[in-house]
């Protein structure tokens, strides 16, 4: 695997960009929300883009998706659309770059990487924007300049609002390349560029979506109000967690921890079991704010909230709500800026509120430092996707604002594994200094919310 | 005469200015707290070394109904109190007179390590209503007053008037657009680094890009911003003991090489009036690069390695870019179309972003650009490094081209 931890100078970043250019993109799947997203971004820097889509009609769809998403008619300007059967042969063979942005489905993706491979130049660039799927799967059994040429690059969803990107090599990737897009994607598109290996899920959605999942599960004994409340912004997300459920889709949190439940076996694993009501409440429907609700629904200007036993929502005013003083605490203190301050009271807090809080933190971050060494070499990886793609306090940022000991201790008290880079700071005295990205301002992640 | 002692920029800390700290829900209070701390951390300086501080600020007062803002730093840690502080104001020049004010003080011997804060919170109100907050800087009762964006319509002028003397193209300013835009990608502070940008889009004249004020339209503008800058400047006697402490030679701490300051009349008609007959429309603005660039020992533009100039609107910068002589007076097109203003052209301006890209809070645009210029001589710019910068000059303006401020930072 290799990994850049420390960020090239612009110096460096020229000359690599220099090696080589990109004229001509195709996007595969033009319609959907990842392909007219990054397809949109990709017109700023490239003058020739083909949006192609099962038909013409819904490439144009995309298209008018990708100028309303960043408000622009030029977008246009820039854009062919057209369809796999007219189109695909012709645009494929000319692109420089192919970016696959088909339905998260492994055939699906196979079968077109079969039209793809058959018609590319030798010489052309195809990245999956996969959230999960294996990059070496992906391409096993295609020929070698298809394998050379082929890597993963994981934007988050919108583009064209969250920086952080997932570049991820395969076996085969030629590591010119990856050095090449790594410096096309940051001075071009403007993206900061976490490489990860190619693990289920990667770094961000895999720690990402462990935590999501633990929420999840906690509704299954607390009202999902509670659960957003106590692991809400105070905690260091600007959204809460069910509430990003919702938004991403339950059918895409589903596809995300199924796939790392199955593929993983590791100390957390039980958190990653998509809670059953989950999957009852689906095959009725129930997809997230796409399909009108999840855990969260609106009725005019009421908002109504899931009971995940009866599948009933009521509306939030009557949702009974135990007294968390010491969430306003932090918050005031937050408004400050004063982040130790408010962190220490949230150690502090007494209450099965903050001790359930404080265990789904506990395990972000225990989780999140045993995957450095398997999703990403250091935790400057995993610290810079947490923060830029998921926009969460960073694990790295939430031990140096609470300090290691105190964050052992509250590792310890929750029962979970404490990873040895925090037993080992703490031997030799060291409280802080986790986090390794000065360019990210920490304190944005603390919300006073 | 004696020489005059020399200052020296220990380096700092810039907020995120995508932030919008009304939404995050936090006082005034945390912006200068978050910068000074940012700033002592990133310099490896304790609070007990720092002995004044200075605060440049617009208009805390309308924004965040606060002022005696120099109390507030007094507020970011205990060491402070009893510290001499004070604030600065003069509209978007103020970040750069609170930095004058304070290496005056060095170089008068009272003072060795000097905190320099820019700051502005303008996230507060609505667009309209901070555009007459914004007003102020102007001669409001004769030139803003009942005029929506009294300020894009100012330096409307300022292109109406160079279009009238020389001829200018829409393309031109468009290109201006582009490159700070583009560079502002390269910068992870900078406000508009993931909005959508290219010349096709600059130029376009629909909704997405409406007028603003006659030929300014939206992609011509530098944008409602938050955020606060802190920066260290200090006098030759700390700046050896700082580089001894860290094993490095005092000719690798940036110095302020030259600076310059001018104050025009304050309406716009009254400066264009007294530059009749003069090759630059504002000459007050040129000859406070002049006087930089003298002070530095530096002959030309030649000299000078790198630019971060004020460009609140495309038509600031247009004017910049000939005021620093990098071409002759009314040929700045000259140096769009040869590429010279591009990172790695023969004159790079703003490669942060500038106003338009990186984004402008008004009081701390100053301490920004000074930050930046440090930044480059130093070798730290990472994405948006000038390779290669030894000397970098800033050009920051209050008002309608009423008060200029230029510093030259340099190894």
């Amino acid at each position: 695997m290799s990994v850049t931890s420390k960020i090239p100078s612009g110096v460096e970043l020229r000359k690599l960009l220099s090696s080589r250019s990109i004229e001509r993109v195709v996007i595969l799947g033009a319609n959907g929300t990842m392909g007219y997203g990054s397809g949109a971004l990709f017109t700023q820097a490239v003058p020739h883009v083909t949006f192609l889509a099962r038909s013409k009609a819904k490439a144009d769809e995309g298209l008018a998706e990708a100028i309303s998403q960043v408000r622009s008619p030029t977008v246009a300007s820039r854009v062919e659309t057209g369809d796999y059967d007219s189109d695909l042969d012709a645009a494929v063979s000319k692109a420089d770059l192919i970016f696959e942005a088909l339905t998260e489905d492994f055939a699906i993706k196979k079968q077109m990487f079969d039209r793809v491979e058959k018609v590319r130049r030798d010489d052309s660039i195809i990245a999956t924007v996969t959230s999960g799927l294996s990059i070496n799967e992906l391409c096993e059994g295609r020929n070698d300049s298809f394998r050379r040429n082929f890597l993963g690059l994981h934007f988050f969803n919108p583009p064209n609002v969250i920086v952080g990107t997932e570049l991820i090599a395969g076996s085969d990737t030629d590591p010119a390349l990856v050095d090449f897009i790594d410096a096309f994607a940051r001075l071009r598109l403007g993206r900061e560029m976490i490489r990860t290996s190619d693990t289920p899920a990667f770094a961000g959605n895999r720690v990402g979506f462990k935590v999501l999942n633990e929420a999840a599960q906690l509704a299954e004994q607390i009202s999902p109000l509670l659960v957003d409340k106590i692991v809400g912004p105070y905690t260091g997300r600007a959204m809460t967690p069910l509430a990003t459920i919702d938004l991403v889709g339950w059918d895409i949190h589903r596809a995300i921890v199924d796939n790392v439940f199955e593929k993983t076996d590791d100390e957390a694993h039980a958190t990653l079991e998509l809670p059953a009501y989950m999957a009852k409440l689906m095959e009725q429907g129930v997809l997230g704010n796409k399909t009108g609700g999840g855990f969260f629904k609106k009725d005019g200007k009421t908002r109504l909230v899931l009971d995940p036993a009866t599948g009933n929502y009521q509306a939030e005013a009557d949702v009974k709500l135990p007294k968390m003083e010491y969430v306003d605490d932090i918050a005031h203190l937050y408004g400050q800026a004063r982040y130790r301050e408010g962190m220490q009271l949230f150690l502090g807090a007494e209450g099965d509120e903050a001790e359930l809080a404080r265990k789904v933190i506990a395990g972000y971050v225990s989780y999140a430092f045993h995957r450095v060494g398997e999703a990403t070499e250091t935790l400057d990886g995993i610290d810079r996707i947490m923060g830029t793609g998921f926009n969460w306090a960073p694990p790295g940022v939430l031990v140096d604002t609470m300090g290691a000991r105190a964050a052992v201790n509250m590792i310890e008290k929750a029962g979970l594994p404490v990873p040895d880079a925090l037993t080992e700071a703490v031997k030799n005295g060291r409280e802080d200094g986790f986090f390794d990205a000065p360019h990210i301002n920490t304190g944005k992640f603390f919300v006073a919310g | 005469m004696a020489a005059t002692p020399e200052v020296y920029v220990l380096g700092g800390y810039q907020t995120d200015f995508a932030r919008n700290w009304t939404k995050e829900q936090k006082h005034f209070s945390a912006l200068m707290r978050e910068s000074v701390l940012g700033g002592l951390q990133s310099c490896e300086i304790a609070p007990e070394e720092v002995q004044s501080a200075h605060v440049g600020n617009f208009a805390a007062e309308l924004y965040c109904m606060q002022g005696h803002l120099g109390a507030f730093f007094t507020e970011v840690d205990p060491a402070f109190s009893g510290l001499p502080t004070s604030r600065h104001e003069a509209a978007c020049a103020s970040g750069s007179i609170a930095l004058l004010a304070a290496s005056a003080e060095i170089e008068a011997g009272r003072y060795d390590l000097q905190a320099v804060v820019g700051i502005e919170q303008m996230k507060t109100v609505s667009a309209s209503e901070g555009g007459a907050f914004l007003g102020t800087a102007a001669w409001y009762a004769e030139e803003a007053d009942g005029i929506e964006f009294p300020f894009p319509k100012l330096f409307g002028r300022l292109g109406d008037e160079y279009d009238a003397r020389y001829g200018l193209k829409d393309e031109h300013l468009a290109e201006l657009s582009k490159i700070n835009y583009a560079n502002a990608k390269l910068n992870p502070n900078a406000q508009t680094r993931t909005w959508y940008m290219n010349k096709e889009h600059a130029l376009c004249r629909t909704d997405d890009n409406a007028a603003v004020g006659g030929r300014i339209r939206i992609a011509d503008c530098s944008q409602v911003t938050d955020g606060a800058v802190c920066v260290f400047l200090a006098s030759r006697e700390y700046a050896e003991r700082y580089a001894k402490g860290r094993g490095l030679k005092l000719s690798q701490i940036p110095r302020i090489k030259g600076w310059g300051h001018n104050t025009a009349r304050l309406r716009f008609s009254d400066k264009v009036a007294e530059s009749r007959g003069n090759e630059f429309v504002l000459p007050h603005v040129r000859s406070t690069v002049v006087s930089a660039m003298e002070r530095a020992g530096i002959a030309d533009v030649n000299g000078i390695d790198g630019i971060e100039t004020h460009d609140c609107f495309t038509t600031s910068e247009y004017m910049a870019i000939d005021h620093f002589g990098i071409t002759k007076p009314g040929e700045s097109w000259k140096a769009i179309e040869a590429g010279w203003l591009e990172i790695d052209g023969k004159h790079p301006i703003n490669p942060s972003g500038g106003l338009i890209g990186a984004g402008h809070p008004v009081g701390a645009t100053g301490t920004r650009q000074l930050l930046d210029a440090y930044l480059q001589v130093t070798g730290q710019a990472g994405a948006y490094q000038v390779e290669g910068a030894k000397n970098f000059q800033t050009l920051n303006i209050g008002g309608s081209g009423t008060t200029s401020c230029s510093f030259v930072v340099g190894v």
